[in-house]
């Protein structure tokens, strides 16, 4: 917002983390352009938070460099890397007002008072916080709270700004609020920002890219919807987004692609090509449950056709969500939005699921 | 139970207050060996405590030791307690419990332990050697005031002034003292009561020079029976409860806030 800095270009090379035997960061390698919204996701222990902590400054890694800007800071203190910080509980002082919490970066980099003044008013502004510099930090709610929080850790216009689950603690309606708030923050403030959330949505609706954190390493990294439409592996598949598995049993060519046996006498199509010499051993199927329709007229076209019984149906969010059994072994899940359905099932009905043969995806298993 | 409770806690209150109250009406005897009930009242005693010029430097002797004792502790408890929350230690239960070790072992064990080491460093009857004798005893109580306000917040307050651009010592004087300075003050104001109030140690430990309160009421009990030593006892007793007054207000005294500018 003064346009000083506009983001650094975060390059994390070869970067790794062990505890004695336990490697918690597997050597990874990260580019995050100036000015992008980035998000890590993965389950808790993947080490996300240890990817987030060696750049912070917290935690110092077993090797590998850690470039803001094109300057390695791994051997910089925390104190002088002028990185900006956003913690899950928002860690904001108990003893200081507001604008004494906001003002502390500055008051640390000697800022004479009256600039100090300007800086943090002109904050307290961005966060929609006017008049309440007064306020003591226990008088304001969660949301409030966390706005304070993203206002001093941007008000000293660090290049990079990291988030750690800031929106953990607040509940869902607020969250989704706050995820608005912290985009048009972002744009404001023009730091490149590396958020840390578990929550895919979240990451969703956030970011420019995502990248996928799994036992110590980075799975896959690609924009939103290059993941979900086409995931690098089964864990990628199912952890971003809901995803109808199925191990493969034997793979033969077709007419115009290939048939793939999942078992149960049952055959997917698909339009994609398995790996040279794959046997099916190592991939799985993934149909998304959106691409699949309920008894669609046109199911004649649609490349796989599969007959079922509806376990249960339920609302969610606009949302119909179906599971449906295909076979002893085989359950599907169907998503649809109400209004488009044809036809609305009821447990216990017989129904005709079909999707086209591109949308039967093929993925390594994790 | 509304009536039985409460009335247990006076019991249990009259049984543990009583007996170091006796020697309040004992101060005010008008015989001249300690007696209880006294058979008639006076308040010469006070007035012999102060012409008996032992009383007046001991009673500085006290001042001089506890004082410093209570800095000491300050200082040390505080980064041990800093150490074993924050530190990352490997074995930081094992050293929580040594560091709070002091304070269950009997003092005339720790006065057999200091005793030769003192000689040997030719510090017994001096100050000094007392003072570093108290402080192991006054330095637990420091260590557990401080952990527990260590531990009512979390770590990343720190963190978060390390990312503000605070360094180690700005981030103690700006974010971490203010958070534990309640527990500093009240393990400060224990640790001068611990030696205050010590006897064995002082025994072991101090000279005539540098004899404290409690070592010269031993002596002269020893020696005179006198109503002197429980007129002293008394304003030993008022005193001691004045810092434990305080010490309770602190506790329930709320973090100072900061004023907003």
């Amino acid at each position: 917002m003064s346009g000083a800095s506009r983001g650094a270009h975060l390059a994390i090379q070869g970067l790794y983390k062990r505890y004695g035997d336990v490697q918690a960061l597997a050597p990874t390698d990260l580019d995050v352009a100036q000015g992008e919204f980035f998000a890590l996701i993965g389950p808790s222990g993947s080490g996300k938070s240890t990817l987030l902590g060696s750049i912070a400054g917290f935690v110092p890694p077993s090797g590998g460099r850690i470039l803001v800007g094109g300057v390695d800071v791994v051997s910089v203190p925390p104190y002088r890397r002028n990185i900006g910080m956003v913690f899950q509980n928002y860690a904001l002082f108990p003893h200081m007002v507001v604008f004494d919490n906001i003002a502390f970066p500055l008051r640390m980099r000697k800022v004479a008072e009256t600039e100090i003044r300007t800086r943090v008013e002109r904050m307290l502004a961005v966060v929609r916080l006017e008049g309440m510099g007064a306020r003591r930090t226990s008088q304001l709610s969660g949301g409030q709270q966390q706005r304070v929080a993203l206002a001093r850790a941007a008000v000293y216009d660090p290049p990079l700004l990291l988030m750690d689950e800031p929106l953990g603690a607040l509940d869902k309606n607020l969250r989704e609020e706050m995820q608005d708030e912290i985009k048009q923050f972002h744009r404001q403030i023009g730091a490149t920002v590396l958020y840390v959330t578990h929550d895919q949505d979240e990451a969703a609706r956030l970011s420019d890219r995502i990248a996928i954190v799994n036992h110590g390493r980075i799975v896959q990294v690609g924009a939103p919807r290059e993941l979900y439409e086409a995931p690098c592996n089964s864990f990628v598949a199912s952890f971003l987004g809901e995803a109808n598995l199925f191990p493969i049993q034997s793979v033969a060519p077709a007419v115009d692609g290939t048939t793939l046996e999942i078992g149960g006498g049952m055959r997917l199509a698909t339009t994609r090509k398995p790996p040279e010499a794959a046997t099916g051993a190592g991939i799985m199927a993934c149909v998304r449950p959106e691409a699949i329709g309920l008894n669609h007229r046109t199911s004649a076209a649609a490349g796989n056709t599969v007959e079922g019984i509806v376990d249960d149906a339920v609302y969610t969010a606009g949302m119909l969500r179906y599971r449906v059994r295909v076979s002893d072994s085989i359950q599907l899940t169907v998503r649809q939005p109400p209004g488009h359905a044809a036809h609305h099932a009821i447990p216990g009905e017989r129904v005709v699921l079909s999707w086209r043969a591109e949308d039967t995806l093929l993925v390594p298993r994790e | 139970m509304r009536v039985a409770l409460p009335s247990f806690t006076a019991l249990a209150l009259v049984y543990l207050v009583l007996p170091s109250l006796i020697i309040v009406p004992m101060s005010f005897s008008n015989q001249l060996y300690l007696t209880f009930p006294p058979p008639g009242w006076s308040t010469q005693w006070y007035g012999a405590m102060q012409t008996d010029l032992s009383w007046p430097q001991a009673a500085a002797n006290s001042f001089l030791i506890g004082v410093p004792t209570a800095l000491l502790s300050v200082a040390l408890g505080t980064l041990a307690a800093l150490a074993v929350v924050r530190g990352r230690l490997r074995f930081a239960a094992a050293a929580s419990a040594l560091l709070v070790a002091p304070m269950l072992l009997p003092h005339v064990i720790i006065a057999i332990g200091l005793y030769p080491v003192m000689l040997d460093l030719g510090l017994l009857r001096g100050y000094l050697g007392v003072i570093i004798g108290h402080t192991v005893v006054a330095m637990p109580l420091v260590f557990i005031t401080v952990a527990a306000a260590l531990r009512t917040y979390s770590e990343s307050l720190e963190l978060a002034a390390m990312t503000c651009g605070a360094g180690p010592w700005s981030a103690f004087r700006h974010i971490t003292f203010p958070m534990i300075r309640m527990g500093v003050v009240v393990g400060g104001l224990l640790a001068f009561a611990t030696s205050f109030d010590e006897l064995m140690l002082s025994l072991f430990l101090t000279g005539p020079g540098t004899r404290t309160l409690p070592r010269l009421i031993w002596e002269q009990m020893n020696a005179y029976l006198t109503p002197t030593i429980a007129a002293v006892a008394t304003l030993i007793l008022g005193f001691s409860l004045l810092l434990l007054a305080v010490v309770a207000v602190l506790q329930r005294a709320r973090p100072v806030e900061s004023q907003a500018p």
